[in-house]
């Protein structure tokens, strides 16, 4: 690639410093590379050559194709596509794009605690996401914690679910559990009465508020919130005993 | 038709006689390296939420799901408390090895497997600058990224000299290190706990086998050819794996600015305005106030940062322009590293960015490195490091001055 300002061909170690003494007996005239082979052994260098040649060409067709919008050949061939580039090659770069989100997302909880004297209480709802971006604000180094863990598992619970809250396959299920353990976890960590009793039962709502347009915009949204209500969910007895930590 | 064929075979001549871009695939070496050695000590007090045996993604739920998706990760082994911790330290040990360059062919190879290992372990825990890790650390591997600026440098320097004085070179740690790695890796695979996939265990197995073989042409083999064979190869692997990492840092750009062009909000020029006020991404918002403030401002910077990110691969047919959008989306992302609180995805792609850097840029960077590095330490003045040639690998085993 001609963007790179190489050495020299033949020159590899043309630096401001002293020659290197290891050279010293190197005699002039290419010694390296595949001119220094015997035919022999010229035939290996082509053949590591022609392999990692085949192999770079395939790996960033396969990896092109895999962020390429649908076409032809990815119909054809996505089955192929996939599994070469799953599970460890896999890469996502729309970084907002199409369009950014230009929507608040904000991830609510409520529970039924059982305190200790018996009785069972319902907390208010308890908003997550404003205390991650509280979290978040004024720092220079957010934390996955704060900054992807609920707003991915939220992602990843909506894209496995259908609009009628139903899991869609084994990912539905995990997303499920997933979101209900961070739910649970953050609940005995913040709020005031989940942490005095044991939680049975937690409810689940995200809240989309539009981001308020630009002044200089003149453009106007709604500013009140869309709800999406999922049902209560039993806590099991090992994600009551708040096994995370 | 003959000057395709001279063409060619220069070419040929050029990949295959020695590892291109020494500083630059050190300097991706190193920041790399350090994205991950800081991210992990940032996430120190977070650790066990994020990748633990008990964190919210369960060690049953990484279970579930690695098995459906055969990624690898080395701590679905055991969901001892001991064993995460142990893992953990030797993600944060291999990243500061590879950073200093301490036998960087091994050392890629652990800090591959810190970062799959934890990465894979919650993949819900990530973001793009994950992403490009997971990708670069595994190129990283096929990589020679310690041949300058590099503790494997300044050992094969002294070596030289050593052998050039006539003294004997000694290397213990080599074959110990080796060793360790094949123990692991043997007991891993007897047991059946290899973390999933095939691609990454027979990579391991593969550099293993790979040093062994070095190992034992170096010191065995009756003329220099072999050697020289094994040499060709690795430099082979290693273009080949700067132009993928090239390629890969160009594809990022590509798809992230051709998508945009397709999203009214980047058209109509309000694009910026939205990320800067979303609450997971607005850690400052007087700041962000400030920088949308005014429309013909927001316009400018939305559509140049579709320019930028859409011309970038193209303007690598020249080297000019091309340093001029470097320096543009190295500031854009220390920018987004504090604006939008991303510092580690920024820090990630600034990383990947910097294979493009100018070799000239390069070395004036480490002059200043090494002048900053000598008065800290009050060391006398020293000449640059070398790239270490094709030479100095192969010279000494077959026997300086037999």
């Amino acid at each position: 690639m001609d963007a790179y300002d190489e050495e020299p061909a033949g020159d590899p170690a043309g630096s401001p410093g002293p020659p290197p003494v290891v050279g010293v007996d190197a005699p002039a005239g290419p010694r390296t590379g595949v001119a220094a082979l015997s035919p022999r052994y010229q035939v290996g260098a082509a053949l590591a050559l022609a392999l990692v040649a085949v192999v770079v060409c395939v790996h960033l067709g396969m990896v092109f194709l895999s962020v390429a919008p649908a076409n032809t050949v990815t119909r054809q061939h996505g089955k192929a596509i996939e599994e070469w580039v799953y599970p460890e090659f896999e890469q996502n770069w729309k970084l907002f794009a199409p369009n950014p989100l230009q929507q608040n997302i904000a991830v609510q909880v409520r529970a039924d605690v059982l305190m200790p004297d018996g009785s069972t209480t319902t907390t208010g709802w308890n908003d997550l996401s404003v205390q991650d971006g509280r979290a978040i604000d004024g720092s220079l180094l957010p934390s996955h914690t704060v900054q992807n863990e609920l707003r991915r598992a939220w992602d990843f619970f909506v894209t496995t679910h259908g609009a009628d809250n139903r899991p869609i396959g084994m990912r539905g299920s995990l997303s499920e559990q997933y979101l209900r353990r961070i739910v649970v976890m953050r609940m005995y960590e913040q709020d005031a009465t989940s942490e005095k009793g044991t939680i049975q039962r937690v409810e689940v709502r995200s809240s989309t508020t539009n981001v308020p347009p630009p002044d200089w915009s003149g453009e106007k949204v709604s500013d009140t919130p869309v709800y999406r209500v999922l049902p209560w969910w039993t806590v099991t007895s090992d994600e009551a005993n708040g096994s995370v930590r | 038709m003959s000057r395709l064929a001279l063409c060619l075979s220069r070419a040929i001549a050029r990949v295959t006689e020695s590892a291109l871009g020494p500083y630059q695939t050190a300097v991706v070496r190193i920041g790399f390296a350090a994205t991950w050695l800081l991210f992990l000590l940032r996430e120190y007090p977070h650790r066990q939420e994020l990748y633990g045996p008990d964190g919210p993604w369960s060690f049953g739920l990484a279970q579930r799901l690695t098995a459906d998706n055969h990624a690898f990760t080395a701590l679905l082994v055991s969901d001892g408390r001991v064993f995460f911790e142990v893992c953990y330290f030797l993600a944060v040990l291999s990243s500061a090895l590879l950073l200093v360059g301490w036998r960087t062919r091994a050392t890629s190879v652990l800090f591959m497997v810190g970062v799959l290992s934890l990465q894979n372990r919650s993949v819900f825990m990530g973001d793009g600058g994950d992403n490009v890790l997971h990708l670069m650390s595994v190129y990283l591997v096929f990589t020679r990224c310690g041949q300058v600026w590099s503790l494997d440098a300044r050992r094969a320097a002294r070596a030289s000299t050593a052998r050039a004085l006539g003294e004997p070179v000694r290397d213990r740690v080599g074959p110990a290190l080796w060793a360790v790695c094949g123990l692991v890796l043997g007991a891993a695979a007897l047991t059946g706990r290899t973390g999933g996939g095939w691609l990454i265990p027979a990579l391991m197995w593969a550099t293993w086998a790979g040093a062994a073989l070095w190992w034992a042409v170096g010191r065995w083999a009756r003329t220099p050819q072999p050697r020289i064979l094994l040499d060709v190869i690795a430099d082979i692997l290693h273009n080949g794996a700067i132009f993928v990492i090239m390629a890969e840092a160009c594809l990022i750009y590509a798809t992230a600015g051709w998508y945009k062009i397709q999203g009214s909000r980047w058209q109509d020029g309000t694009a910026v305005y939205y990320p800067l006020h979303l609450d997971y991404f607005s850690p400052w918002p007087a700041l962000a106030d400030l920088l949308s403030a005014n429309g013909t401002m927001v316009m400018l910077v939305t559509y140049g940062t579709v320019m930028v990110q859409v011309a970038f691969p193209f303007t690598l047919f020249n080297r000019r322009v091309k340093n001029v959008l470097l320096a543009a989306m190295m500031t854009e992302h220390a920018v987004i590293a504090v604006v939008l609180g991303l510092p580690f995805f920024s820090l990630a792609m600034i990383a990947a960015d910097s294979v493009f850097l100018p070799t000239s840029f390069l070395r004036r960077l480490g002059g200043w490195a090494a002048r900053g590095r000598d008065r800290v330490l009050r060391r006398e003045d020293r000449p640059l490091p070398v790239p270490r040639s094709p030479e100095a690998d192969e010279q000494p085993r077959v026997g300086f001055g037999a």
